[in-house]
């Protein structure tokens, strides 16, 4: 950290940028960022047409006829309810983000914090299933889920996932770097362990505990594959696996289908704006430890 | 630094013996953890192996042991499962080929114009990361309907740019590749992108003064001082991506469901059919192993870069 306040420093007044000479970059920019928001303009603008529109040619770049009924159709599907499969998402989520994120702090902390036999042979232990790939545990889990019981239940989309090590391994990183002055004051005052953990090492570690929250719940809230074969009960399915039935029942309906994905994307991109900070900062800061 | 808070009135016994008293606490915190961890990620590995060495009929409560069988009915030409899961195996390679050094370079590219203040910079950034936060299947039937054999934008856009008939992209072999690649590209590229902008904030922008007082070219600052600036994040980038092309599973089932004649379906996808749709557990099962071992190389990797960050206490 220190090592980037004297290049910081020494960094010479730039000469005042012109701007014909960043122009050529701002306007491929631009180019750039209407390429990429083009499939988002055309989803948009289909699910805003009626079907008869949405394939007529010559094409209808902008819609002449706007019309909710697409929206209508698919809010009152009787395929399947999409804001009841984004209430299940939601649910399923966030029941695994709180778990998953408490479970975690509970492992990371003796792995940081406590001396005891073992704890570097578990640690490594646990690490290294990181390199199991998930294609390997896929049949013999959900095998087990039909042991239990399981299939077409939450339990299926939230308890096989708890065990995941990454958000461990991420949070000992964190507790490591806070000063043990702080939590040895607090022991000679008498304080318990979970009372240290609660107090003090947890509200200090905020910042890597929202980063772990926003990937854990982005992970459940997209994950595709499980759900598809664990949660076959149209009523019961997340959003992601909902959406797929409209794409096989309006298989070239695409203005509904649009409307659906619009719908779908919805919550996920207000969820992008309320934590974009935390996604971007993980994404950084998880990616590459210099 | 040894835990004080420790239970040690277990016992009554003062136990005067030298005091390496094993704490029971921190054994707690980790038992909750623990027993998931065995449950679902260290039975399963066994349980699995179980599982392909017998014949799992789901009906028939007698598994019987058939050895090796499955696996090698992999390397039996002839059978299904031979044909198509190497088959579908080379479908994910040639789509990692492809995909990877696109999501790599295009993402360089990206984080290098933006890397510098511009009007807007916010909001490109938020522009190439958007897409991103989708879900797969909104994602796929998003490409499906751009690429959609006649009326999809692209064809669209064909025919008034250049007046050429349309083209039926998503059931011609080799073009049914097209609305996957460019769909995950467009999907993916933020991702690396954020983490080439984090990096380029690293390298010391004295280097570059240095260059160029030294009368260095931008081109050469890019190729002696960039490029090898950004070798260790590019690893990174590159094992990670790998990683997820290898696992291409969404993409391809939602835009052209693996077809035509499953020339674009991937190794997971196949494996799935195999284990959900034909009920071959036994058979699925021995294929997760023989995949899992390839994509060990990546894992091992991704394993080895994490490993070297590890922080001590």
């Amino acid at each position: 950290m220190t090592n980037l306040a004297p290049t910081a420093a020494v960094r010479p007044v730039r000469r005042r940028r012109r701007m014909p000479r960043d122009l050529p970059r701002f306007v491929l920019l631009c180019v750039l960022a209407l390429i990429f928001l083009a499939p988002v303009y055309w989803m948009i603008s289909t699910s805003l047409k009626s079907e008869a529109d949405a394939i007529s040619l010559p094409v209808q770049w902008i819609p002449t006829q706007l019309t909710l009924d697409n929206y209508r159709e698919i809010l009152t599907s009787p395929d399947g309810n999409i804001l009841r499969w984004t209430g299940n998402s939601l649910y399923v989520a966030l029941a695994f983000t709180v778990l998953h994120v408490l479970l975690c702090a509970l492992t990371a902390y003796p792995l940081a914090r406590m001396r005891f036999p073992g704890r570097n042979s578990w640690f490594w232990f646990i690490l290294s299933s990181l390199m199991i790939p998930g294609i390997v545990t896929l049949i013999p889990t959900y095998i087990m889920m039909l042991n239990f019981g399981w299939i077409n239940s939450y339990h299926a989309l939230i308890w096989p996932g708890l065990s995941g090590v990454f958000g461990v391994f991420l949070l000992r990183q964190f507790f490591i770097g806070i000063p043990r002055e702080l939590e040895e004051a607090a022991r000679l005052d008498g304080a318990s362990s979970l009372h240290i953990l609660w107090r003090i090492i947890l509200p200090l570690s905020l910042p890597a505990l929202a980063t772990l929250a926003v990937f854990a719940f982005m992970g459940s809230w997209n994950n595709f594959l499980w759900p598809l074969y664990t949660v076959t009960d149209v009523d019961k399915m997340t959003l992601p696996v909902g959406i797929t039935t409209f794409s096989q029942r309006y298989v070239t309906e695409y203005g509904k289908l649009m409307a659906a994905t619009t719908l779908a994307a919805v919550p996920a991109l207000i969820a992008y704006l309320v934590a974009q900070r935390f996604l971007e900062a993980g994404l950084s800061t998880t990616g590459l430890k210099e | 630094m040894t835990i004080t808070q420790a239970p040690a009135r277990t016992t009554t016994a003062p136990a005067p013996t030298p005091r390496r008293r094993v704490p029971l606490e921190p054994y707690l915190y980790l038992l909750p953890h623990a027993l998931l961890f065995f449950v679902f990620t260290v039975y399963p590995i066994g349980y699995g192996l179980y599982i392909s060495l017998h014949r799992w009929d789901l009906l028939n409560p007698v598994k019987a042991f058939v050895g090796s069988e499955f696996y090698r009915n992999l390397f039996t030409p002839g059978t299904p499962q031979a044909d198509f899961f190497w088959k579908t195996l080379w479908n994910t390679t040639f789509f990692t080929i492809v995909s990877v050094p696109l999501l790599l370079a295009a993402a360089l590219g990206l984080a290098l114009l933006l890397f510098r203040p511009i009007f807007g910079r916010t909001f490109f950034r938020a522009v190439f990361f958007m897409p991103g936060i989708l879900t797969v299947s909104v994602m796929g039937i998003l490409w499906r309907w751009m690429f959609d054999n006649q009326i999809g934008l692209v064809n669209a856009a064909r025919e008034v740019l250049v007046n050429a008939p349309p083209i039926p992209w998503l059931s011609t072999e080799g073009l049914a590749w097209v609305p996957i690649v460019i769909g995950t590209v467009w999907w993916t590229l933020g991702f690396n992108m954020t983490l080439y902008l984090a990096a380029l904030g690293n390298v010391p922008l004295s280097l570059y003064e240095a260059a160029s007082l030294d009368g260095a070219t931008p081109w050469q600052q890019f190729r002696f001082i960039t490029v090898p600036m950004l070798a260790p994040v590019t690893l990174f980038v590159f094992v990670t991506t790998a990683l997820s092309s290898f696992q291409l599973f969404g993409q391809s089932l939602v835009i052209t469901g693996g077809g035509p004649s499953r020339s674009t379906q991937s190794v997971i996808q196949y494996i799935t059919e195999e284990g959900f749709t034909n009920a071959q557990y036994s058979s699925a099962a021995a294929m997760g192993f023989a995949f899992g071992l390839i994509m060990l190389i990546f894992t091992a990797g991704q394993f080895g870069l994490m490993a070297r960050d590890v922080k001590g206490d």
